[in-house]
């Protein structure tokens, strides 16, 4: 018998009765809500003689007697007639207070049973049916029990009995709920103490409010169960000011003597100072909420319990993305789908990076469009300057999914700018905030992928039949994971035409040609390879137009007439030509010399320039692009919204550069807090602080160097891979943290490289003497193929000559494009004419002719190009002034050597094409030049010949 | 042989022409063209289109005593008043409106280049990601408006003169692209060979040349290794090349086929053959056209001394050409669709430079008393209140906005506009939504700095 549980509804409505005795009873109005304040007063009736009729009613059963028989008669009477007024008033009660939920509906039905099952027991009482009588008697005193267990819950709370009960859950919850010392908490307070104060503050008004305000009952429109419904205020207005606890009505509240008309609780205990002071400091920091609903009291609220809450809550029913469909908690029941904790993570990640795509940029710490931000937790759920944004559980009624379902020009649609959320994005949302909008506890999870930093060895696959180098075992791994098969390895011709153009930048003349076909030896393609990369000029000088690129270096280009700017190509070309380790070239760029600073030094322009644009941001920027493959110029101007960067990571970075230390701006505002310092890894190590920048430039150097720097080498090992494979093991090549490919294949590259010496040439060879190198080549339909998210590796893509190459290949095969007058000779080594075989276009100023072919203009830092024609190159090609000057006072020079037509066509094509030419093909030209070649028509041939696909194309 | 026009749309190549993959403008336009008048190095509003009292020169004079070393003369519109030499252009102005209230960027030293940059991108130099000139925004957003024509066509400016190199930084597409980049007339007595066969090539050998190659492609064996986006586009590249080269329209960049007296009327210089080879691109379909007086160092509008007397042949230069390119396309009805700005990256003034109550660095020498006349003239920089005028395209005509005071500084009083502002304005004539962006680098990158920029509502006809 839970005689223990169904005890004393009274207690706590004794202070109640006589407050209500005082109401001067005026109008008839008032009458009914005086007799509906009597139902708890007259529910004791019924429940107690209903157990002392039972009481009695064992007696007379256990004794066989009849002694009590007019008293149970009698108190039968006073059972039904109370009953009977007890479900009156509890009626007119119910109307008149604002009670919801299903605990009313239960009491209100078990109460009216109780009422019928009293009347029947006592219409059998008085036929002297004495087996029905008593049935209907002991279901009586469980309907009255039941019944007033619910009207307990109802008054008092549910865990009322059951925190007294289970004493030990009940310590355990006090121990969950940290006890906060609220004078550390005023001023900024970290994320850990805002979750804190807010698990205590929603601790206390759980224990003192929710019961009125909450679910069940809505007293005064007032809700306090969560933080939306707290900041909505009730019918008297706003509860709380956020920042102003003074100002707040439910601090003047609970602060009133508790005899006062306006003094809350007006049940149960009184607030203590402390809870008190802890409201207060809660709303001042802004009135943080828990990260997850169900923080409140962990342990107190077992799993199963949560499950009955959320089903009692009678979430809507919708479409369930694929993603959560099945989940170990999945319940059956229709209302909502529980996740795990893992689903939780992973919904709340989904739902954060459309927000960070789609809303951030003007939601944001930043720029904050109509007083609501989207990148933290408290404030979405705080929302704007329109209120709330959203309504847990209720995708229908919530404010965001309203207007991102808006058509687009509607004055309320969103997002306003860019594009707007697909189907799936809007699903997912509506699904998330059905789903109670839950948030996990604890630090939140980045949104980005971010790429391990440390080294890492991967274990060599064992060597079959298909693979024994490194990279082909790893690509072989590769293949069979995906189901791919290795294809023949591309002919002589095709390969030392590859090799001479990945290596040199040129192309391979027909006797090279020729005598590499006709080698017999094994192991020709690796000499082959070792020969070409130990002509250290000609690498030098093709490699030089790859790195000009990515150190923004050019021999003319703004800032150079003002001293601005400052080249540091003589630097460059002695490195390449010397082949300097890696780790070398990048010390010797970041720590410089007077040949190399003008890396670091960037691009001075003059006036006032944006403060992200500083030098020293540039080359925090330029560092981290290039040898990090990391962005941080969203960072540079305030906390990005694309990676986990931070206005204060670039700023420390940048102020390593510093020879005055930085002042933080936020997009171009001063801040008026100075920069620290730092390399952006704390687990490379610290700067150690001096006034002398070179000295803070040696540290930097050393520390970006360390083998640890996993990044580091990685970066670069994927940078020649894409440059010789055509696309990188992760693309784009300035974002490191995407996923490769293959993270063994990167992570071995790097390890092997960063661990012989960091030698370029080295890994090139491993390379270009690959199975995988040699692998015919792919095409792609499309250019955002080779980003796509389903790219798979197939071998090498196929590319297209860079305007270097072609302008070389045209020089080469045919007449020089540039005449030695053309180099930039004064930026670059003094015995440079020496070095060179003809005017190489990677060593002459840039012109309307490589600019159209897609040499870039080097005031920013550029990795990659296009390799796409379009018509304004296709229009250089076709009637400018530069390429026909070339081709008509090549002409000359090939008509004066080549009397027929026949021997032209051949050597052409063997120069160009390095093929003769197919008897078709040679009818064609003697078709076109007759049997004596003339000046015109050799040009055009040429001007043909040069822009095949077969000569413009890598394959 | 079939139309261009016609063949371009109904060819594969029809996407290359349209050069955009939304070209249908998201609202409803009143211009489709535009043509950029850019006075090159800081044209004085006092000297041209808000004359303030004029101080004939009298040797030993007071420099501050002077605002406008020119009479003021009538306009079309009642009590508007232009600096002498500026007749022509003062009576097509009941056909547009002028601006007086532009205020340049404070970018703290005064450089040209700088501001220029400024003005044609609306970025501030320098830049993380290389900014897009306006005319690439254009051909971005709405392509050729013709297929045969080069949707971004920039006339007069050549990048052999001193600060080259920062001029070459906004003649760019930027991060858009080449393919949305300048197609480049520095002359535009030469313009016709941009766009015919190489010198000395006739037409039928040409055409010959074109399908020898078409021919060797066909027969190549390379035709085996499928097909990839280098190649197609190369290919269908070349065939755009040949098909604008071949076409009728290529006529319109022959100057040599204009009648005597019109060409006569616009031969002032290369400004004033550029004003005349716009007006004929535009009746042939141009999308965007820019024409320059061209900037070099200490030329053109950058006077740093004699002032005065560099400003009547700059007026002669411009004059007429302006006047009579409003005139010529108002008559053939063509204003109505293209929308005409003149412009420069800021003003002058004698004494001030930059902004009133700031000095710069390294501003031009000008003494306080004038002994000399070389030092009678605008030759500071001023930010702070310089005039644009518009026609066509949907803006009133007859119309004054702004207001710059009296006295010196003669500054902006009324109506401030900034370069944010012109660039939405424009954008909003030509149907293009202010918040055009792209995503670069992951993060958007709009037409104007966030998006931002009112468009000037008050000299639309409908705004």
């Amino acid at each position: 018998m839970p005689s223990a549980r169904t005890c004393s509804p009274c207690l706590g409505n004794t202070k109640r009765e006589t407050y209500y005795n005082n109401f001067s009873v005026q109008t008839s109005t008032e009458l009914i809500t005086f007799l509906g304040r009597l139902h708890p007063l007259i529910v004791h009736f019924p429940l107690s003689l209903l157990w002392v009729v039972f009481l009695l009613e064992v007696i007379s059963w256990r004794q066989s007697s009849h002694q009590f028989k007019p008293a149970i008669h009698l108190m039968l009477w006073v059972v039904s007639i109370s009953a009977l007024l007890a479900v009156a008033f509890g009626l007119i009660l119910s109307n008149q207070d604002d009670y919801t939920g299903s605990t009313v509906v239960w009491h209100q039905w078990s109460g009216i049973a109780t009422l019928v099952l009293t009347a029947l027991a006592l219409l059998a009482f008085k036929a002297d049916e004495t087996k029905s009588y008593r049935a209907l008697l002991l279901l009586s005193v469980f309907g009255v029990t039941f019944a007033g267990h619910y009207g307990a819950m109802l008054t008092h709370g549910d865990d009322y009995l059951s925190s007294a009960w289970n004493s030990e859950i009940a310590k355990d919850s006090t121990s969950v709920v940290p006890k906060i010392d609220i004078k550390k908490l005023q001023g900024d307070i970290n994320v850990d103490q805002k979750e804190a104060l807010a698990i205590e503050a929603r601790s206390i008004l759980t224990k003192h409010c929710t019961n009125c305000h909450g679910t069940k009952k809505v007293k005064g429109k007032l809700r306090l169960d969560e933080l939306k419904y707290v900041l909505k205020g009730g019918e008297n207005g706003d509860a709380l000011i956020i920042g102003h606890p003074e100002k707040s009505d439910i601090i003047h509240r609970i602060k009133l003597p508790a005899s006062h008309d306006d003094a809350m609780p007006t049940k149960g205990k009184r607030l203590t100072k402390a809870e008190i002071e802890v409201l207060e400091t809660w709303i001042k920091q802004g009135a943080p909420w828990p990260n997850s609903p169900n923080t409140t009291r962990p342990l107190a609220l077992p799993e199963e319990k949560e499950k009955d809450l959320a089903v009692a809550n009678d979430l809507p029913t919708g479409p369930v993305p694929a993603a959560f469909q099945e989940g170990e908690n999945a319940l059956a029941s229709p209302a909502v789908q529980l996740l795990n904790t893992n689903q939780v993570d992973e919904l709340n990640i989904k739902v954060r990076t459309i927000l960070a795509h789609n809303c951030y940029s003007c939601h944001n710490a930043t720029k904050t469009k109509g007083k609501l931000r989207l990148d933290k937790k408290e404030l979405l759920f705080k929302g704007g300057e329109s209120g709330p944004i959203l309504v847990a559980g209720y995708p229908e009624k919530s404010d965001i999914i309203h207007r991102v379902k808006l058509p687009e020009g509607h004055d309320d649609a969103m997002p306003t700018k860019g594009k707007r959320l697909t189907k799936e994005d809007i699903a997912l949302l509506e699904f998330w905030i059905k789903q109670g909008a839950p948030w996990p506890t604890g630090p939140e999870k980045s949104l980005y992928r971010v790429a391990t930093l440390e080294p890492r060895l991967p274990n060599l696959p064992s060597a079959n039949a298909q693979a024994q180098k490194p990279i082909d075992l790893f690509v072989d791994q590769y293949f069979k994971k995906n189901k791919i098969a290795w294809k023949k390895p591309v002919d002589d011709a095709t390969y030392i035409r590859r090799v001479y153009l990945d290596v040199q930048g040129l192309l391979p003349n027909p006797q090279a040609i020729q005598s590499f076909i006709s080698d017999k030896r094994a192991n020709k393609r690796e000499l082959l390879v070792q020969s070409l990369l130990s002509d250290n000029s000609a690498y030098a000088q093709h490699w030089f137009s790859f790195w000009n690129d990515a150190l923004r270096n050019d021999y003319s280009g703004t800032g150079y007439i003002t001293g601005g700017r400052f080249g540091i190509s003589k630097w460059l070309y002695g490195s390449l030509k010397n082949n300097k380790s890696y780790d070398q070239f990048v010390k010797e760029l970041i720590n410089p010399n007077k040949e190399s600073e003008g890396f670091i030094k960037g691009i001075k322009w003059r006036g006032t320039i944006n403060s992200s644009q500083s030098t020293e941001m540039q080359a925090a920027q330029n560092v981290a692009q290039v040898f990090l493959g990391l962005n941080l110029k969203c960072a540079s101007c305030h906390d990005s919204f694309i990676s986990d960067w931070k206005l204060d990571d670039a700023y420390a970075f940048a102020n390593v550069f510093a020879d005055q230390t930085l002042e933080i701006h936020k997009c171009d505002l001063p801040t008026g807090r100075m920069a620290g310092r730092g390399v952006l890894y704390n687990s490379l190590g610290k700067i150690k602080e001096t006034p002398i920048t070179a000295d803070r430039l040696v540290q930097l150097a050393d520390i970006l160097v360390q083998k640890k720097n996993g990044r580091l080498y990685r970066t670069l090992v994927n940078r020649v891979w894409a440059q010789l494979m055509g696309r990188g093991i992760v693309e784009p090549v300035d974002v490191m943290d995407n996923e490769p490919w293959s993270q063994d294949l990167l992570d071995y590259l790097a390890y092997d490289f960063a661990n012989n010496g960091s030698d370029m040439k080295r890994l090139m060879f491993q390379i270009l003497t690959s199975k995988t190198y040699q692998l015919p080549t792919v095409g792609f339909k499309e250019v955002s193929m080779l980003t796509a998210s389903n790219y798979v590796f197939k071998g090498m893509t196929k590319r297209r000559l860079t305007a270097e190459q072609f302008a070389d290949a045209v020089s080469q095969s045919f007449f020089p494009l540039y005449s030695d007058s053309a180099l930039a000779v004064k930026m670059l080594p003094a015995d440079i004419k020496k070095d060179i075989p003809f005017a190489r276009a990677a060593l002459v100023k840039n012109d309307p002719f490589l600019t159209a072919l897609g040499r870039p203009n080097r005031e920013t830092v550029s990795t990659s190009r296009t390799s796409q024609a379009n018509l304004l190159q296709a229009l250089e090609l076709t009637n400018g002034v530069k390429f026909n000057y070339t081709l008509n006072t090549g002409a000359k020079i090939w008509v004066a050597k080549y009397s027929s037509s026949d021997a032209l066509v051949n050597a052409l094509y063997r120069q160009a094409l390095g093929r003769n030419p197919s008897s078709r093909e040679m009818e064609l030209a003697i078709r076109y030049l007759g049997k004596k070649p003339s000046i015109e028509g050799v040009q055009d041939f040429v001007w043909a010949i040069t822009l095949l696909p077969e000569f413009q194309l890598i394959i | 042989m079939a139309t261009l026009a016609a063949m371009g749309m109904n060819s594969p190549m029809a996407s290359l022409l349209a050069g955009s993959n939304n070209p249908i403008a998201q609202r409803a336009a009143s211009a489709d063209t535009v043509i950029l008048l850019w006075m090159a190095g800081g044209m004085a509003h006092t000297e041209t289109f808000d004359p303030k009292r004029y101080t004939p020169y009298e040797k030993g004079m007071e420099g501050n005593r002077v605002l406008s070393t020119f009479k003021s003369v009538p306009t079309k519109l009642d009590g508007i008043h232009f600096s002498e030499g500026l007749e022509g252009i003062g009576g097509v102005m009941d056909k547009g409106t002028l601006i007086r209230s532009y205020v340049a960027a404070d970018l703290g030293h005064i450089l040209h280049t700088r501001h220029q940059y400024n003005w044609h991108t609306c970025y501030e130099p320098p830049q993380t990601v290389a900014a897009p000139h306006m005319g690439a925004w254009i051909a971005k957003e709405l392509g050729p408006k013709n297929p045969v024509i080069p949707a971004f066509i920039d006339i007069g400016q050549r990048f052999t003169v001193g600060e080259g190199e920062e001029l070459k930084a906004f003649h760019s597409a930027g991060f858009l692209g080449n393919e949305f980049g300048p197609f480049f007339i520095p002359d535009p007595s030469q313009g016709l060979d941009s766009v015919r066969p190489p010198v000395g090539m006739n037409m039928k050998r040409f055409e010959g040349r074109n399908k020898l190659y078409n021919d060797l492609i066909s027969k190549s064996p390379f035709g085996d290794f499928g097909s990839d986006y280098q190649k197609e586009s190369l290919r269908r590249s070349m065939e755009q090349a040949y098909i604008l080269l071949n076409s009728p329209e290529s006529k319109a960049f022959n100057l040599s086929s204009e009648p005597k007296e019109s060409y006569d009327i616009y031969n002032t210089g290369r400004f004033g053959l550029g004003c005349l080879l716009a007006r004929r691109l535009t009746e042939q379909g141009a999308r965007f056209i820019s024409v320059t007086t061209e900037y070099e160092p200490f030329f053109g509008f950058d006077t740093h001394e004699n002032g005065h007397t560099r400003m009547v042949g700059m007026k002669k230069q411009i004059d007429g050409p302006v006047s009579q390119l409003i005139k010529d396309l108002d008559k053939t009805g063509h204003l109505d669709r293209t929308l005409v700005i003149v412009a420069s990256e800021f003003s002058r003034d004698m004494m001030v430079e930059g902004r009133p109550d700031q000095t710069v660095k390294e501003q031009v020498n000008q003494p306080e008393i004038l002994n000399d006349m070389k030092f009678y003239g605008m030759h500071r920089h001023f930010t702070d209140g310089c005039s644009i005028l518009m026609f066509g395209g949907g803006i009133k005509r007859g119309h004054v906005y702004g207001k710059t005071a009296d006295e010196r500084p003669c500054k902006t009083i009324e109506n401030p506009v900034k370069i944010a502002g012109i660039h939405q304005t424009m954008y909003h004539a030509l149907g293009i939504k202010a918040d055009t962006q792209y995503e670069i680098e992951k993060r958007p990158f709009y037409t104007t700095p966030d998006g931002k920029g009112q468009v000037v509502k008050d000299v639309l006809i409908e705004a």
